[in-house]
């Protein structure tokens, strides 16, 4: 699973420049959190189109990660880009407080859809394209909230496992303290993915390698001494967020049909 | 003989910008006394196309872009890849070799990709031969991406006397490791190695290089020469404009020193092929 930095910051700042370029944009904008993935996007974004041509949405709930928002106003600055911060509790608590919830994810959702919006808006005003930083961790879990953080116009990362964005960080040289944070989605105090999905992301990736990448079936990569259980878990949680990765189907009458037999490059004429 | 690969990013489905780059390429190529530019597959339109095929379809008999590439070849011989319409609604991912002012083969592809990434066999008709030709410069040999990986598309180019083989490609890739290129890049080489050794013929490989879709096309363009040397090495991410001279009496050299081509037995091979076609048919 090891990557060489050099060639993947290569081919993936091409990837977003060209993008960008064939879509008629100048400037790219993303969610920055003070996490890894966020930050090894600006990162590669700043080095694609200029530090002056990527904005970093900030977008705190209230004042529940301020050292979060003090993390990620330093990675933009390091990097110099244009930072914005924006407070989304006037918008979540206003919500909420008509549909009260004690469902932490269900509230997770919501705050990660606003944000959503809100990049989506920006995306308008300012002109700038909307970059994701899913991995393919996430995605192949469904460790996202589908239309909030899984929403973009393109994403670099998502051929990318956790780990392999970690190495590819290493190599940027993103400074030890994003490095050494404990990955978290930010939905409540103290969370952290490792202990919601009840496995490091070292063992996921690993197993997801062999299940997806290497084509293995389950019985291969128990054999591979990979514990029954927790392969049987990845498995699970791989179906059960297909609809995630997917549009929605839409029932065929016609002869012609999007999705079914309408079918362009997301590249056209381009 | 000097050849040029132009490892271009084309414009997927306009051909009309494809063209132009193509233009560009040839008068550098002809700046720099090129016998012979190699474009990439598709490379008047692209490579995702989907249903655009119709759309971007040439007939190279009648077309007005082939009307001037025909006129091009009187000074610089050229091969490059298109869609081709060659009935009404029959289309085809071919590949033209002009020169002398003349189309003097075109080849269309026999192995259209349509697994995984690929969906090839959902658009195109499939070609059904692998035919040698004369060109001013030997007998000569084509093969469209997928094809070069069929070592059997290699022999019947092999039998039919090539001594310089061409690969279009338009060869995503595939696999990253701590290499700084695509594992499938590994692949190629492998194969441009082993057929250019046991060939004893040159072989020239032309890929492309940008995205499509998310996909990354590989480039590392190449020619072995016949004793299975690597000669010439495009880059594995940009664009490159690649110039290599080759010397045809090599050929030569190495088929004295290894007869495989004096010794090919197309006669047995063939009826061997019988039999086991025949075998599977009962």
């Amino acid at each position: 699973m090891k990557i060489n930095g050099q060639f993947v910051e290569k081919i993936l700042t091409k990837f977003i420049k060209e993008e960008l370029s064939k879509f008629g944009y100048k400037k790219g904008i993303l969610g920055i959190s003070g996490g890894l993935d966020s930050s090894v996007c600006a990162f590669l974004a700043a080095k694609a189109l200029k530090p002056g041509n990527v904005i970093g949405l900030i977008m705190p709930y209230g004042k529940t990660f301020s050292r979060d928002v003090k993390g990620a106003q330093d990675l933009a600055q390091n990097l110099g880009i244009k930072p914005r911060v924006i407070d989304i509790s006037p918008m979540i608590d206003s919500y909420f407080s008509r549909y009260p919830t004690r469902n932490r994810i269900t509230k997770g959702n919501k705050i990660a859809r606003e944000r959503m919006s809100i990049l989506y808006d920006f995306s308008a005003r300012e002109k700038a394209l909307v970059l994701g930083t899913s991995n393919k961790t996430e995605l192949l879990l469904g460790y996202g909230t589908i239309y909030g953080d899984m929403a973009s116009a393109i994403n670099p990362l998502g051929d990318l496992y956790k780990t392999q964005i970690r190495q590819l960080a290493l190599y940027l040289g993103i400074p030890d303290k994003i490095l050494k944070k404990k990955p978290t989605a930010g939905l409540w105090r103290g969370q952290t993915d490792e202990a919601e999905l009840g496995l490091t992301y070292d063992k996921i990736d690993k197993i997801l390698f062999h299940l997806v990448d290497k084509r293995k079936s389950k019985n291969e990569v128990i054999s591979l001494g990979f514990e029954k259980e927790n392969v049987e878990k990845i498995i699970t949680l791989i179906k059960s967020s297909e609809f995630k990765r997917k549009l929605p189907p839409i029932l065929k009458l016609s002869e012609r049909t999007v999705g079914h037999d309408f079918l362009f490059p997301f590249d056209w004429d381009k | 003989m000097r050849i040029v690969l132009a490892q271009i990013s084309p414009y997927l489905g306009d051909v009309e910008k494809n063209f132009r780059l193509h233009l560009k390429y040839i008068e550098k190529a002809k700046k720099k006394n090129a016998d012979l530019i190699i474009f990439p597959e598709l490379s008047l339109t692209g490579y995702t196309l989907k249903d655009l095929v119709e759309n971007v379809a040439l007939n190279h008999e009648k077309d007005r872009f082939f009307g001037q590439l025909k006129t091009l070849s009187k000074e610089i011989s050229i091969v490059l890849g298109f869609v081709e319409e060659k009935e009404r609604g029959l289309f085809y991912n071919s590949g033209a070799f002009l020169s002398r002012g003349k189309i003097l083969h075109v080849h269309r592809k026999v192995f259209l990709p349509t697994y995984g990434m690929f969906e090839e066999g959902k658009y195109f008709g499939q070609g059904k031969n692998f035919n040698t030709f004369t060109t001013p410069y030997g007998n000569t040999g084509m093969m469209i991406c997928y094809d070069f990986l069929h070592y059997s598309a290699s022999y019947c180019l092999f039998a039919g006397g090539t001594e310089i083989i061409i690969v279009i490609s338009a060869a995503p890739g595939r696999g990253v490791s701590d290499k700084e290129f695509y594992t499938t890049s590994h692949m190629w080489e492998l194969m441009g190695k082993t057929i250019s050794r046991f060939s004893s013929a040159f072989l020239v490989y032309c890929n492309r290089t940008g995205f499509e879709d998310g996909k990354s096309f590989a480039g590392g363009s190449f020619i072995y020469n016949p004793a299975g040397e690597l000669i010439a090495k495009a880059s594995y991410v940009d664009e490159d404009f690649l110039i290599k001279e080759i010397n045809l009496d090599e050929i030569r050299t190495i088929r004295k020193k290894w007869p495989y081509k004096r010794d090919d037995k197309p006669e047995i091979i063939l009826e061997v092929l019988k039999r086991i076609v025949r075998k599977y048919e009962d």
